[in-house]
Formats: C-alpha cells, structure tokens, sequence
C-alpha cells in the first residue's frame, strides 16, 4: 500500500516515501482557482458531447460566410476600384448571436441540474469552495465560449479591414474591437445567466432547457402585450439585436441601453436564483 | 496531555426552526472518533457545523485550532470529506473526479493529477479510474470517495457512514484501509451507526442523543463504564443462591438450571458484587468451578449510554 496512505503531512514537509511530491496547500485556494477551475471542467466535459460539438462547428458557420464576403467584396472594391460601402459586421454578428445561443442552452442548462441530480453540489460545500465561486465557475464556462464566439471574429474583420482593405486606422480598429467586446461580453453573461439560472431551478436538463426556451420567448412576447408598435427590447435576443445595432449600425441608442440593462438583468438574475439554490443544496 | 484537535462548546444548532443540537459540548483528542448516534440525533448537522457549512445559533467550534466558521475555509483545504449523501463528480472518469477534487482544494492541474494517482494506486484502482465513473461498483464508488477525500493530502479525515453498501470483503478491506490512514497520523472522524466498524477504527467515541452528547470519551472507558457481568457455573449456584444475592442487592439470574448438578449463573455489578458472591458461595457451600467477567459489547454499552435496554 502506498504511503500516501499512511502518512499524512500535517507538519507541512515534503509528502510521500520518496518525497517527490511537494508539500501541499495548506491555505484556501484563491477565488479565481476555484472559479476558473470549475469553468475549465466543464467546458471540457460539454466539448465530449455530440450535441455542442456540432453546435461550436455550426457557430463557426458565420464566420466562415463573413471571410467569403468580405473577401468578395475586396475583390469587387478591387476589380471595379469602386467602395461599395457595405459593412457587413452588424448583420454577421446579428447571426452569429443564434448558433451562440443554441450553444450556450445546450452547454448551460445541463451544468447545475446534472449535479443536483447526482447530489454532488455538497462535495462542494465541504470543499473551500464558497456558494458564489461555484455559480460563477458554471456561469463562466458558459459566457466564455459564447464571447469567444463572438470576439473573435470581430477581431479579424478588425485586422482584416485594417491591413487588407485598409479603410480602418488603428485607432479605429481598436474603437470597432472594444465595441465588439463589450457586446461579446454582454452577451456572454446574458445566455448565461438565461441558461444557468433555470439549470439551478431544476433537476433535469430538459426541464431546464424548456425554462431557458420559455426565458427567450415569453419577456419578447410581453412585451408586445405592453407596446405592439415599439415593444421593448427586453428578451435575450431582441436584446442582442438592438445593442448591436446601436452599437454597430444606426440603431436607437435608447434601445441600445435597454438591451444592454436587460443582458445584465438576466445575468444577474442566473446568478442569484443559481446562489439561492447552491446555497441551500451544499448544505448536508 | 494531548491537545484536542475538535472542540465544541455549548453548540445550539437549529434547523428549519427546529432545534437539532442543543448544548452539545465536546473535546476530541483521540486519532480516530466514532460519531455514533440514531437517525435524526443530530450526526450530520454537527458534521456540517465542524465544516462550517452550517451556522451555529451559538457555541463555539475549533478544529484543528481554526475557529469554525470563521475559518471554514482554510479548514475544509485541511480536511478530506467523504460523505455518503454525495456521489462522485460527475461526468468524467475517475482519475478526473479525483483530480478535479484536488485543484477545487488549491493544487494545480499537475500536481493534482500526479496526487490522484498517487491515491488512487495506494486504494489498489488499477485500470478502472480511467472508466466512466457511472460504471463503478459500489466498492469502486467508495475507493473513488475516499481518493476524492484524500487527494490534496488532507489533516483529517471525515468519513459519513464509509462502508454502507460494501459486502462483507470490501467492508473488511475498507476498514483495514481507515486503520491504516489512523496509524499514519491523519485523524478521522467516522460518522457511523454501524458499531463494529467504530469499534474497528476508533479509539474515542462521540455518542450522539437526540441533539446531546449521550457519551464522550475512550472506548475502553465507555465500556469500563458500562454494566459488568459475570459468569459462574458449580454445583449450589441454583434460584436459592441466586435469591441470597438478590437480598444483598445483587441482581442475579440462573441461566441454565438443568446442567446436572451444576447450574450456571449470571449477576451483575463490580467489585462489592463479586465480593458478596464469594461471601454466599462461602457460607452456603457453593463449589464455584467456573467464573468469568464478561467483557460487554460496544453495542452494549452505547446502548447502556443511551438508556436503551437491549432486546435480548
């Protein structure tokens, strides 16, 4: 039997028999650790499963469509020495907000209801692992993906346009890459938290994902309840459309800010249904 | 004078409005306690209190001399867990619930990675940590907990009900396992109602009634405690003798009259009993050809402990 067994390094010297192993911690790991240590695991669990494979390879759709467009239209700017004057960046990122959601429901909604069913969320509570790490680990493995999914190809457009088509200066280049993170960003919280949060209020995945869906749908319906005309930009993707369109085409800035108050709003809201029920469940 | 490593002062803990420890006070000092106690006498919550997971309503906790719950934190990276109510990480195989249990206690990936199997070569899981852990026996289960518990190389170990579901071998081995962690140096708190495997592991008993401490202290203490009986066989020791004993305040029975002219006798008490019974065998001419102490059972004398009387 190994030593590892028998020999515990209560008085903080090297472990083992042949002490190859350095001492151990003997602090509580840092909130970051825990966090991202809980992200990391969970990113790399959902990369197994068939379903979010196919749906990070239908994410990248849009930006493979934008490259062949984008190097048309150099193309024809080139051959006809004409600025067609088109950008197609509002409208890319527009669509790649909907194989990003379908990512994000299918990578968030299992993630808290898969450990309530198997009643490991206590094999965190007796761990230094405090109730609002483990959220944000869940939250983040979903709101990375998804900003990276939408960051990155803003930034190669960004470099793209200033060092091929060059109608960008860097300034502006670094303008356009800010704006694309900070909708990246925003949207990376908002699923999240519209993934996360029903995750938490249940203990199935299908069940979960059905509330998701319901959290998309129903805020959008009420609100064309409220105004048929000029509804609010309150669901998750009219949200995203309208900060986006403020952001990166000649929509109302008004709208721009709701969406954006209403992606933070669903963040938050996943988060605290998320820690309400943690905390309760790491209890014995 | 060994320093204890669990003290409890005056813990009142309530539940859901409900009070689940009151007043419970205790001094831990022994390498491995056994936390005993029925359903519902409070075994979980106190276990929960020691980790900081649940707040007392007042009392004062230490463990390892860390003031709990302040200090919940820095103790649970010093502590291993291994609790029967929660499962295995899920998702992964085993190697992977391990290592992941390692860097959720403050290792890096590496060092938790070369930890995990560490542990789990010494818990003898060949091949089998690298499959799906939902494939695991319960035995398999159970070596996965405990590696899960011990990967970060913990100062205590605290163990919730560890053997329920293993067949006789593996419990065995499983115990032999505990042994093993206890003479290393670890200090385990074992929360079990099984007794035998309490009396297997510990050397300190923490008996749990009803939200109080029914007992605490050493097991051959509990026992020493606990009522003693003897055992006597020869001819003379029939209902009249056993009569006489009675009427010196010793309760005493016969337990098999029919053995030709010998009876055997039982009666309980210490020293004065047994003083007053060769007193009788003295004056009444008793020829005592067999007397035995009969040592009592764990079970027993928890039972004594908790005013329960056993159904024999």
């Amino acid at each position: 039997m190994s030593r590892i067994l028998g020999e515990s390094t209560a008085s903080g010297g090297a472990n083992g028999a042949n002490g190859a192993l350095t001492p151990v911690v003997r602090s509580a790991p840092s909130a970051g650790h825990v966090v991202t240590t809980i992200a990391r695991r969970e990113i790399g669990l959902a990369a197994r499963r068939g379903l979010v494979r196919i749906l990070f390879l239908g994410s990248l759709l849009p930006p493979i469509v934008l490259a062949v467009i984008l190097l048309v239209q150099i193309f024809a700017e080139q051959t006809f020495g004409t600025n067609l004057g088109w950008d197609p960046l509002l409208r890319f990122l527009q669509a790649q907000a909907i194989p990003v959601a379908l990512l994000s429901l299918a990578l968030g909604t299992p993630l808290v209801a898969r450990d309530r069913a198997e009643d490991v969320i206590f094999l965190y509570g007796v761990r230094p692992v405090q109730p609002w790490q483990y959220v944000l680990g869940k939250l983040l493995a979903v709101a990375a993906p998804a900003a990276a999914l939408m960051l990155f190809p803003g930034i190669v457009i960004a470099f793209l346009r200033m060092s091929v088509v060059g109608d960008l200066s860097a300034a502006q280049g670094a303008a356009m890459v800010s704006k694309v993170a900070l909708a990246a960003l925003l949207v990376g919280a908002g699923y999240a938290g519209v993934a996360v949060g029903p995750s938490a209020a249940v203990k199935r995945a299908r069940t979960a994902l059905l509330l998701s869906i319901g959290a998309f749908t129903l805020p959008d319906l009420a609100a064309r309840l409220i105004s048929l005309r000029d509804p609010a930009p309150i669901g998750p993707s009219t949200a995203i459309r309208a900060l986006l369109a403020s952001l990166f085409g000649q929509g109302d800035a008004s709208d721009g800010l709701i969406g954006a108050v209403a992606l933070i709003t669903y963040a938050v809201a996943g988060f605290l249904v998320a820690r309400a029920r943690v905390g309760r469940e790491m209890t014995p | 004078m060994r320093t204890p490593w669990i003290q409890v002062e005056d813990l009142h803990l309530s539940r859901g409005g409900r009070p689940v420890l009151h007043g419970v006070t205790v001094s831990a000092v022994g390498r491995a306690v056994g936390l005993v106690g029925a359903n519902g006498a409070g075994k979980s919550t106190l276990i929960g209190a020691l980790l900081g997971v649940l707040r007392p309503d007042r009392g004062k906790i230490r463990v390892l001399g860390l003031d709990v719950p302040r200090d919940a934190r820095e103790l649970r990276a010093r502590a291993g867990v291994m609790a029967e109510q929660a499962g295995i990480f899920p998702g992964g195989s085993g190697v992977e619930a391990v290592v992941f249990s390692g860097m959720l206690s403050g290792l890096a990936r590496r060092e938790a990675l070369r930890r995990a199997h560490r542990a789990l070569d010494a818990l003898e899981v060949g091949e089998e940590r690298y499959r799906g852990t939902r494939e695991y026996s319960t035995g398999m289960r159970q070596r996965c907990k405990l590696a899960m518990a011990l990967v970060h190389d913990p100062e205590i170990l605290i163990l919730d009900e560890p053997t329920v579901g293993l067949d006789p071998p593996g419990r065995a081995q499983f115990l032999a396992l505990l042994r093993e962690l206890r003479d290393g140096g670890r200090r385990l708190l074992l929360s079990t109602h099984l007794l035998p495997d309490a009396e297997s592991v510990c050397d300190e008993l923490l008996l749990l009634d009803a939200g109080t401490v029914g007992y605490s202290g050493g097991l051959d203490s509990l026992r020493r405690a606990s009522r003693v009986e003897f055992s006597a066989e020869g001819p003379g020791l029939d209902d009249a003798f056993a009569a006489a004993l009675g009427a010196n305040g010793v309760a005493a029975r016969v337990i098999d009259a029919a053995a030709g002219s010998a009876a055997s006798l039982r009666f309980d008490g210490g020293a004065e009993a047994l003083s007053s019974f060769w007193r009788l065998a003295a004056e009444r001419g008793a020829a005592v050809r067999r007397l035995d102490r009969d040592s009592p059972e764990l079970e027993d004398a928890v039972l004594e402990a908790m005013g329960v009387s056993h159904p024999r």
